[in-house]
């Protein structure tokens, strides 16, 4: 029995990393090209950069939502005590998110559109940010009592640790941002993201060495576990396996490659989610409270996976469908020639 | 100012303001789906180009609506975490899944298909658009349904027991169909669909009056009111059945809808009250107007009482909901705009049977075309006056009769939240602003009747070079 139990618990931590995944993959390009529109010249690149989220954005932030559901259901200890712990950056989440959805629609609508790319770009400025703060103070621990009730107070999120992994997050939407960007776009808007890719890559290569290297000297958890025997290779592997992603990118960017490297920065996120994730493992509130402590009930975890699991290839399915029916570049009519 | 450090009752105010905003956006977009699905399936059938445009103008309203709901939409799924975090420990077994269904089976339906149904015009076959159209009205009115499981859930609990403090379920599906759900589903789902058959008939009186596309709109209103003859009778039936099933679920919920202080015995009349100023200090109404022997009328159809009804210091002060005014005057509010809806819609139906309603002679009918427009917000104040009545009267209860709200807020210094609260108002009165704002220029700017028809005169374009790009809707609407 306690086996089962083991065993769905980590099925659902599973689940929620691939929903946090996706999320972070899609909505990170979203982000990205939120943060990227800030520096766009003019309102005609605006217009492209915007009308090559158009049809997805909304469904790139509903993984968002899935993640949070699908958290609060299997774990709901955890979904309570991190909440409660991140209400500053939460919110600060939120309403980043709120400046740039309504953004989408009241610009379109605007003769000024000058207020509403500034709540889009800083709006997606501000959520990858807070997303950040938060990955970065779970990453760092959360003071919790014997129950897994938060007794932390109200700014145990933000320090400098956090603050370096909130500007890797961004640096790495920027990345996945612009190589979409590269694929969605054509002549000079397709010049300008291979220089935003490269530097983004380089910035993202920094902050990860940084993350590496304090990773094990400052969290003691950790350590422990990072230099245990025989996990230190696979450890080992991970950063090795990430230079070279960011060396084949380097490369396909020089060579002007328009689709792969996307693909390498996907691989690159999917890398380092499978690092994190085995660094977390069994914990779902570092340091003190695991995935068995913090599920729900067995019944719950069940009824859970016969009604969502099903749903996933589904979901995937027609979102997928979604981007073939809108491959290709953005119209490039209003800009370039 | 007591409630400014009290960290309770800000986490009460945030929830409020939160959810009375985000419902205005949502209940207009699962209403419109379904008249977004009729129209389009009405051009398919016919072919005739008028139902295209439909199709056409209401979807940048909706979309509007949509893009609004969804931000706003967010803080409601975390605030439960933030705020609430002791009541998610507690019933996140059954509440939580629900979310996560709702997110999963609905929410990402609509928002996966909403792409297509926008800016896909040009790039699937109509069929497949249609699908589109439809998964995203299901997925929608889905999320309906299982929002309103879960708040029924909070009413009358099933399926499972509280041990230590943690809502263990038995019986997921009993859960799912608790006393209230079927009601609460029925009742929400026709007040999406009537708000916006009224919205969409108020808009289309406007430009009636205002003598603009007098036969196009002729149509919609027409489209509007041979749904609503339907709906708005039934929606009086439903919200009686879920007003019986208050008084035999949620007792004090009832003697503060009726503003009852005093216990009516078995057996015996007792008057109803039609308006009435209660006070919650002396424990009874300063004043009231009353029918003598209506409340068994109202609740049994006949005079006497078969049963009891509880007035409200048959409980403790600290058991019953606390705002016995803003119950009574909400309920009241609501079941009253329900009528008068339902009035409108018979008074509309005789004078279409009259020929009064004709694209030539419509216009004619300035009083009633005044009324409808007039008629336009009502929907949203009553379903708001209703989630008042629903969610103010089930307090003190988070869950009703297990969990009281006090013990499920989380442990948060009162500033942190006041700080929130008040960037949520801020915020949220912008957006109210703009929305009303950038809704009416699109009112104004009417409809785009030289919009290409798909199939009649871009149809290669669509089957020959569907990988290359084919220009985004967008920008060319932007320019119009």
């Amino acid at each position: 029995m306690e086996n089962l139990e083991h065993f769905l618990a980590q099925v659902w931590f599973v689940i929620l990393a691939l929903f946090l995944f996706l999320y972070v993959m899609l909505d990170g390009f979203d982000l990205g090209v939120g943060i990227l529109s800030l520096t766009s010249s003019n309102d005609d690149r605006r217009d492209i950069l915007m009308t090559s989220l158009g049809n997805v954005w909304d469904a790139n932030e509903t993984w968002l939502v899935l993640m949070g559901g699908a958290l609060f259901g299997a774990f709901p200890l955890a979904y309570g005590t991190i909440l409660n712990a991140l209400y500053i950056p939460i919110f600060g989440m939120i309403f980043g998110l709120i400046f740039r959805a309504v953004a989408f629609e009241f610009r379109e609508h605007s003769t000024n559109k000058v207020f509403w790319n500034v709540a889009f770009g800083v709006g997606s400025f501000m959520a990858a940010l807070f997303q950040g703060f938060a990955l970065g103070s779970i990453l760092e621990g959360i003071k919790v009592d014997e129950a897994g009730h938060f007794i932390g107070t109200m700014w145990d999120w933000f320090d400098w640790r956090s603050l370096l992994v909130a500007l890797t997050l961004i640096q790495g939407y920027v990345l996945i941002g612009s190589t979409y960007l590269i694929l969605k776009t054509e002549g000079e808007l397709q010049t300008s993201h291979y220089r935003t890719a490269k530097l983004a890559a380089w910035t993202t290569l920094l902050g990860a060495i940084f993350i590496t290297i304090a990773t094990p000297v400052v969290y003691e958890n950790a350590r422990a576990k990072l230099f245990h025997q025989p996990e230190v290779y696979l450890f080992a592997v991970i950063p090795v396996l990430g230079v070279l992603l960011i060396w084949l990118l380097i490369q396909s960017l020089n060579r002007k490659a328009e689709t792969t490297p996307l693909v390498w920065t996907v691989l690159l996120f999917l890398l380092t989610f499978v690092g994190l994730g085995l660094v977390v493992f069994p914990y779902i509130i570092p340091p003190g409270i695991t995935i068995y402590q913090a599920a729900a009930a067995p019944s719950a975890l069940v009824f859970m996976i016969i009604f969502i699991g099903f749903l996933i290839p589904i979901m995937l399915f027609y979102n997928i469908y979604n981007y073939i029916v809108f491959r290709g570049k953005v119209a490039g009519t209003h800009y370039g020639e | 100012m007591d409630f400014l450090s009290d960290t309770v009752a800000l986490s009460r105010m945030q929830f409020a303001l939160t959810a009375i905003f985000h419902m205005l956006w949502p209940v207009l977009t699962t209403g419109m789906g379904i008249y977004l699905v009729i129209v389009e399936g009405m051009w398919l059938k016919t072919r005739n180009p008028d139902y295209y445009h439909h199709a056409r103008f209401w979807a940048k309203l909706y979309v509007l609506n949509f893009g609004i709901g969804v931000a706003s939409g967010l803080p409601m799924e975390f605030q439960f975490g933030t705020n609430w975090a002791p009541f998610s420990e507690a019933v996140g077994d059954f509440f939580g899944s629900i979310l996560g269904f709702e997110a999963s089976m609905a929410f990402m339906l609509e928002a996966g298909f909403l792409g297509i149904m926008l800016f896909g015009w040009e790039r699937v076959n109509p069929v497949i658009h249609y699908f589109a159209t439809i998964m995203v009205a299901f997925g929608a009115n889905l999320s309906t349904f299982w929002i309103l499981a879960a708040n029924s859930w909070l009413q009358t609990p099933a399926g499972g027991e509280m041990v230590n403090g943690k809502f263990v379920v038995d019986d997921y599906f009993q859960a799912i169909l608790n006393p209230f759900m079927l009601n609460s589903v029925s009742h929400m789902f026709l007040a999406t669909l009537e708000t916006s058959l009224f919205v969409i008939g108020g808009i289309s009186a406007w430009y009636i009056l205002n003598k603009r596309h007098e036969a196009f709109f002729a149509r919609s209103l027409k489209i509007v009111l041979a749904t609503a003859i339907a709906v708005t009778p039934l929606q009086i039936y439903v919200g009686h059945l879920s007003a019986e099933q208050v008084a035999d679920y949620q007792p004090t919920k009832l003697a503060a809808m009726e503003a009852k202080w005093e216990t009516s015995p078995a057996g015996q009349p007792a008057p109803w009250s039609v308006v009435a100023l209660p006070n919650n200090q002396t424990e009874q109404n300063d004043w009231e107007i009353s029918i003598p022997n209506g409340l068994g009328y109202i609740l049994e159809f006949k005079q006497n009482l078969s049963k009891p009804v509880l007035g409200l210091k048959h409980w403790k002060p600290e058991d019953r909901p606390r705002m016995v005014g803003l119950i009574y005057y909400s309920f009241r509010i609501m079941s009253g705009i329900g009528f008068f809806l339902a009035g409108l819609m018979g008074l509309s139906v005789i004078q279409w049977l009259r020929g009064k309603l004709s694209p030539e002679a419509i216009a004619e009918q300035k009083w009633l075309l005044r009324i409808w427009i007039l008629a336009a917000p009502l929907g949203y104040i009553a379903v708001e006056s209703g989630w008042i009545v629903r969610c103010v009267g089930r307090q003190p209860w988070v869950v009703y009769g297990q969990i009281r709200t006090a013990d499920g807020v989380s442990h948060l210094p009162a500033s942190e939240v006041l700080t929130s609260l008040l960037i949520f108002t801020v915020i949220y009165t912008a957006l109210f602003i703009c929305a009303l704002f950038f809704g009416s220029r699109i009112i104004r700017q009417g409809p785009n009747l030289e919009l290409p028809v798909p199939g009649v005169d871009t149809e290669p374009v669509a089957e020959t070079t569907p990988a290359e790009f084919v220009p985004d809707q967008r920008p060319v609407e932007a320019e119009q």
